[in-house]
C-alpha cells in the first residue's frame, strides 16, 4: 500500500538530490548527537550543587598598602563591623575565594610522615564563621572555636590540630568509616576531624577533584586578605555599595574590590557556559538549514511533477494518497540517512573521545537525535506534500 | 563575456529572490560560523616569538617528588624552585635570561589625585625586555645589581603610564607601590602579546602585566607569587620568609636566549653538571631530567589551544559543510527549473563551456554575497563569545584583514564547490527535450 516500488524508481531517476538530502541528515545526526553529548555534560557540570547560598554571598578583597599593616587588627575590626551592618546574616574571613579559580591546595594523609598516597584537598584558612557566612550543613560534628583559631606570621608553616572537612573527602581517606575524630596529616603532627561538612566545592569548579576541601581555624596576616559576607535573602545588591564605602571609610589604606560570589562562579563556567551557548546555536541553525533545503527540494519535485500528480488524481488516487507518496519518499530518504549518519556518529565520537578527552555517545541520545532530525525532516516535507495534495485532476489535461 | 554572465546571473538570482536569499543566507551562516571559531582558534595559536622562535628557550628542571612524576605534558614542572633560578642566573653561558613571575602591587602617587589602585606586575631580572623584544618608549631596563640587591626602580608599560603620570616622560619620577617610594627608570611602548606566550600559568589570553620590578626585591617585601605555586615537600630547611625561599616550591618561569646549536650544547652540558651537583646535595632525586622548548614548543606543551576549542573547530566546519551540501541541493533545484532556457542557449548556439561559466559565476555570486554577509555574521559571532567568555579570551576575541579576507574566499570556495555540479548537470542537458515542449 506504500507504493514503494514507484517511490523507488524515482529516487532513482532523482538519485542525485536524494542522495543530498540524505547526506545532509546523516551529517547532522553526527554533529547534533555529539554535540548535545556535550552540551549536557557540561549542563550537568555547571548545576553541580556548590553547597553554598551563592546568591546571598557578597566577596570583599583587599590588599593592604602599608609594608606594616596591622592585619589581625584590621580583620577583627573590619568583621565586627560587617557583622552588625543591618542585613548581614555573618562574615567571616578567608586566605581564598570560593570558585574563584584561585586557592591552595595540599595532599592529606591518614598516616604520619606517610610519603605517598593520601588525597589532594583544596584548604582555606578562615574562622568558625565560615560555616554560616557560607551557608554550609554541618553534617556531623563541631564547628571550630574562637580559642581554635591560630594568628600565624605571612610564612608561618605551624598546623592546625582541628580541622574540618567535607564529605566527599572523608569518604576518600575513610572509605566506609565514620571520619569524625580521627587525624590527617601533612607531615608529622595530626589534625583531628572536628567536623564535617555536606559539601563544598572549593575554589576550582574545574579542577578534577573539586570538593575535596580541608578549612583551617587560622588567619595568616599577609598583605591581602579577603571577606565573605552573607546577606540576607534579596539584600545583596543593595549591601554592595554600602560595604565598599564601610570598609573603605574604616581604613582607606588599602584597595578594596568588592564582588559577588555568583560572579566568580560565571566566570569560572565561562567557557563550559560558552561551548553550551555555541553548540546549540549551531545545532538549531543546522535544524534550520537542513529543513530549508527540504522543503526547497521537495517543493522542486512537486512542482515537476504537478502533471503526473494530475494524472493520478484523475486516475483515482485520493489526497491522502498523494500527501502520503511524498511522506513516505521523505522518511526513505531521511531513513537512510539516519542509518549513515549513526554509524559516521559512533566513528566520530570515537576520535572525540581519544583525542580530545569528550564523553563516549551512547544509543539512548543518538536515538533521540535520530528521531528527532527524522520529525524535523517529514515536518519539512509535510507543506509541500499536503500542498501537492491540493494540484486538481484537471492539471492532467492540461499541457504545461 | 565575463560581465555579461555576471549580468545574467544577478538577473537570474532576482527573479527567485526568496530562493536566493535563502542560499545567501546558508551560505552566510555557514561561513560566519566557521570563520568565528577559526578566527578564535588562529588568534589563539599565533606565536608572538615567532621571530626568536630558534633563539629562546624555556627551561623546566625536574626538582620534583621522587615517588611521583609532576602531571604536567613532559612530566617536568613548569615553573622552578627559588633557589634553582638563582643558581642558573649565575650561568654566563646564555646571551641572555631571564628568572621572572607574577606579583602585583598597590599603586599611588604622592601628591596626586590618583585613587590607589591594585596593578599586576612581574618580578623579573633585567634581561626581560631584551629578551623578549619589548620596545622602551623612554629610558631602559635597569642596572644587573638591581636583579642581586635591593633597588626600588620599575619599569612602566605605556598604559600604567598614561594612567599615573598622564604620558608624560616619566623617567626619574618616583611613584609609590605597596606604600614606597620607587624610580621610574624605563617606560615600554604597548607591548601585549597573545597568548602570553612567556608566561602560560595564568590565564594565557590575559593582558601583560601593568609594572615591572627587579628580581633582587623578593626578601625586602617578601614577595610570593601571584601565580601558580606547586610543592611537593612539605618539610623546610629554614623557617619563615627565607623557608620559602629555599623551600622545594615551583614558582619561577625562566627563559634563555641561546644563539647557536654549540651555545645550546653547553648549557645543556651545564644544566646536567648542576643538576648532577645537586644530587649530590641529596636534591634532585628522581632520574636527571631537563627540557629546553622553543616558543612554539612551548605553546603545543602547555595546550593553549584547549580541546573545547580544537572541537568547536570540527565542529564549525562539518557544519559549512552541511551549508554547501544544502547548497548543492538548492542550486540544483534551481538551475533544473530553468532547464527550458538553458536549452533553449544551447539551440542558439552557446557552447557547453558557457552555460557552465555561466552558472558557476552564479554560485560565485551567491558566494561572494554570502561572504560579506558571514563576515558581519562572524564578527558578531566574536563579540558574542567574547562576551560570554568573561575576559578569559579578550586579547584574541578580533579579527583582522588577513581572515576578512579568509572568510570571502572560504564563501567563495564553498559556493563553487556547492555551484560545480549543478552547473555541470545544466551544462550537459539535452535541449531536445525543452525544445519540444515550448
Amino acid at each position: 500500500m506504500f507504493e514503494f516500488k514507484p517511490i523507488l524508481s524515482t529516487l532513482w531517476h532523482h538519485k542525485a538530490s536524494a542522495l543530498l538530502i540524505a547526506l545532509q541528515l546523516a551529517l547532522t545526526l553526527v554533529i547534533v548527537s555529539n554535540t548535545l553529548l556535550i552540551i549536557t555534560d557540561r549542563m550537568e557540570k555547571m548545576a553541580r550543587p556548590s553547597g553554598m547560598d551563592i546568591e546571598n554571598i557578597l566577596t570583599v578583597n583587599f590588599l593592604a598598602i602599608p609594608q606594616d599593616y596591622d592585619m589581625a587588627g584590621a580583620v577583627r575590626a573590619d568583621l565586627d563591623m560587617l557583622r552588625a551592618l543591618p542585613g548581614v546574616v555573618d562574615a567571616t574571613h578567608s586566605h581564598q575565594i570560593p570558585l574563584s579559580g584561585s586557592g591552595s591546595a595540599n595532599a592529606f594523609q591518614t598516616q604520619p610522615n606517610q610519603e605517598t598516597g593520601g588525597e589532594v584537598a583544596n584548604y582555606y584558612r578562615t574562622d568558625p564563621h565560615f560555616i554560616e557566612s557560607l551557608g554550609l550543613a554541618l553534617v556531623t560534628g563541631r564547628n571550630f572555636t574562637e580559642t581554635e583559631m591560630q594568628v600565624l606570621a605571612p610564612n608561618e608553616q605551624r598546623q592546625a590540630p582541628v580541622i574540618i572537612v567535607t564529605r566527599q573527602l572523608a569518604d576518600k581517606l575513610f572509605p566506609g568509616e565514620d571520619a569524625l575524630g580521627k587525624p590527617l596529616y601533612n607531615g608529622d603532627s595530626p589534625m583531628e576531624i572536628i567536623g564535617i561538612v555536606e559539601r563544598h566545592l572549593g575554589a576550582w569548579p574545574e579542577w578534577s577533584k573539586a570538593g575535596n576541601v580541608v578549612f583551617f581555624p587560622a588567619l595568616r596576616t599577609t598583605q591581602s586578605m579577603n571577606y565573605l559576607v552573607r546577606t540576607e535573602s534579596g539584600e545583596r545588591d543593595a549591601l554592595f555599595k554600602l560595604l565598599a564605602d564601610k570598609l573603605a571609610e574604616r581604613d582607606s589604606e588599602r584597595v578594596i574590590e568588592v564582588n559577588t560570589l555568583s560572579n566568580h562562579m560565571a566566570r569560572s563556567y565561562a567557557v563550559d557556559n560558552m561551548m553550551v551557548k555555541v553548540l546549540s546555536t549551531v545545532g538549531a541553525m543546522l535544524g534550520f538549514i537542513v529543513a530549508l533545503g527540504i522543503v526547497g527540494l521537495t517543493s522542486f519535485w512537486i512542482n515537476q511533477r504537478t502533471k503526473q500528480i494530475g494524472v493520478r488524481r484523475a486516475l483515482g488516487a485520493t489526497r491522502t494518497n498523494i500527501s502520503r507518496y511524498f511522506l513516505v519518499e521523505n522518511s526513505l530518504i531521511a531513513a537512510t540517512g539516519i542509518a549513515l549518519g549513526a554509524a559516521a556518529a559512533l566513528i566520530a565520537n570515537q576520535y572525540l573521545v581519544r583525542d580530545y578527552s569528550q564523553p563516549v555517545l551512547t544509543l539512548l541520545p543518538l536515538g533521540i537525535c535520530a528521531l528527532v532530525i527524522l520529525l524535523v525532516s517529514l515536518g519539512a516535507a509535510l507543506a509541500p506534500a499536503l500542498r501537492a495534495a491540493n494540484i486538481s485532476p484537471a492539471t492532467a489535461t492540461r499541457s504545461v | 563575456m565575463i560581465i555579461y554572465y555576471i549580468s545574467l546571473a544577478l538577473r537570474s538570482l532576482r527573479s527567485t529572490p526568496i530562493l536566493s536569499a535563502l542560499m545567501v543566507a546558508a551560505i552566510a551562516v555557514g561561513v560566519g560560523a566557521a570563520m568565528t571559531v577559526l578566527t578564535l582558534n588562529y588568534m589563539m595559536s599565533r606565536n608572538a616569538l615567532q621571530h626568536k622562535d630558534n633563539v629562546l628557550y624555556a627551561v623546566q628542571l625536574d626538582s620534583w617528588d621522587p615517588n611521583k612524576a609532576n602531571d604536567t605534558a613532559n612530566e617536568i614542572p613548569w615553573q622552578l624552585t627559588y633557589q634553582d633560578a638563582q643558581a642558573l642566573l649565575r650561568s654566563d653561558i646564555p646571551t641572555r635570561q631571564v628568572a621572572m613571575h607574577r606579583f602585583g602591587f598597590t599603586v599611588e602617587r604622592e601628591d596626586s589625585h590618583l585613587r590607589p589602585f591594585v596593578a599586576s606586575a612581574r618580578v623579573t631580572s633585567r634581561d626581560f625586555f631584551a629578551l623578549f623584544d619589548v620596545p622602551f618608549l623612554y629610558g631602559g631596563t635597569w642596572d644587573s645589581a638591581a636583579d642581586q640587591a635591593h633597588t626600588q626602580v620599575v619599569v612602566l608599560p605605556k598604559a600604567t603610564n598614561d594612567r599615573v603620570f598622564a604620558g608624560e616622560n616619566s623617567m626619574g619620577k618616583s611613584i609609590t607601590l605597596n606604600g614606597e617610594p620607587f624610580t621610574v627608570v624605563g617606560v615600554i611602548d604597548h607591548w601585549n602579546p597573545a597568548p602570553k606566550v612567556y608566561d602560560l600559568t595564568n590565564s594565557p589570553f590575559a593582558d601583560a602585566e601593568s609594572l615591572f620590578v627587579p628580581f633582587g626585591l623578593h626578601r625586602q617585601f617578601e614577595i610570593d607569587t601571584w601565580g601558580n605555586d606547586s610543592g611537593w615537600d612539605s618539610g623546610s630547611k629554614s623557617e619563615g620568609y627565607e623557608g620559602f625561599l629555599q623551600s622545594e616550591s615551583v614558582w619561577i618561569q625562566y627563559w634563555v636566549e641561546l644563539r647557536d646549536g654549540e651555545q645550546k650544547q653547553q648549557y645543556e652540558t651545564f644544566l646536567t653538571a648542576y643538576i648532577q651537583g645537586e644530587k649530590a646535595q641529596g636534591r634532585f632525586q628522581r632520574p636527571l631530567k631537563f627540557a629546553l622548548s622553543r616558543p612554539s614548543e612551548w605553546l603545543r606543551l602547555n595546550k593553549v589551544l584547549r580541546n573545547d576549542n580544537r572541537v568547536l573547530g570540527w565542529v564549525s566546519l562539518a557544519f559549512l559543510l552541511v551549508c554547501v551540501i544544502n547548497g548543492v541541493a538548492l542550486l540544483l533545484a534551481k538551475f533544473l527549473r530553468k532547464a527550458p532556457e538553458a536549452g533553449v542557449r544551447r539551440a542558439l548556439g552557446a557552447s557547453r563551456s558557457a552555460l557552465f561559466i555561466q552558472h558557476l559565476i552564479e554560485s560565485a555570486a551567491i558566494g561572494v554575497i554570502g561572504g560579506i554577509a558571514g563576515i558581519v555574521v562572524a564578527l558578531v559571532g566574536i563579540r558574542t563569545s567574547r562576551h560570554l567568555a568573561m575576559g578569559w579570551i579578550d586579547t584574541v576575541a578580533s579579527m583582522d584583514w588577513l581572515m576578512m579576507l579568509a572568510a570571502i574566499g572560504l564563501a567563495l570556495f564553498a559556493s563553487l564547490l556547492a555551484g560545480f555540479y549543478p552547473a555541470w548537470r545544466i551544462s550537459h542537458t539535452n535541449p531536445a527535450i525543452y525544445l519540444k515542449t515550448q
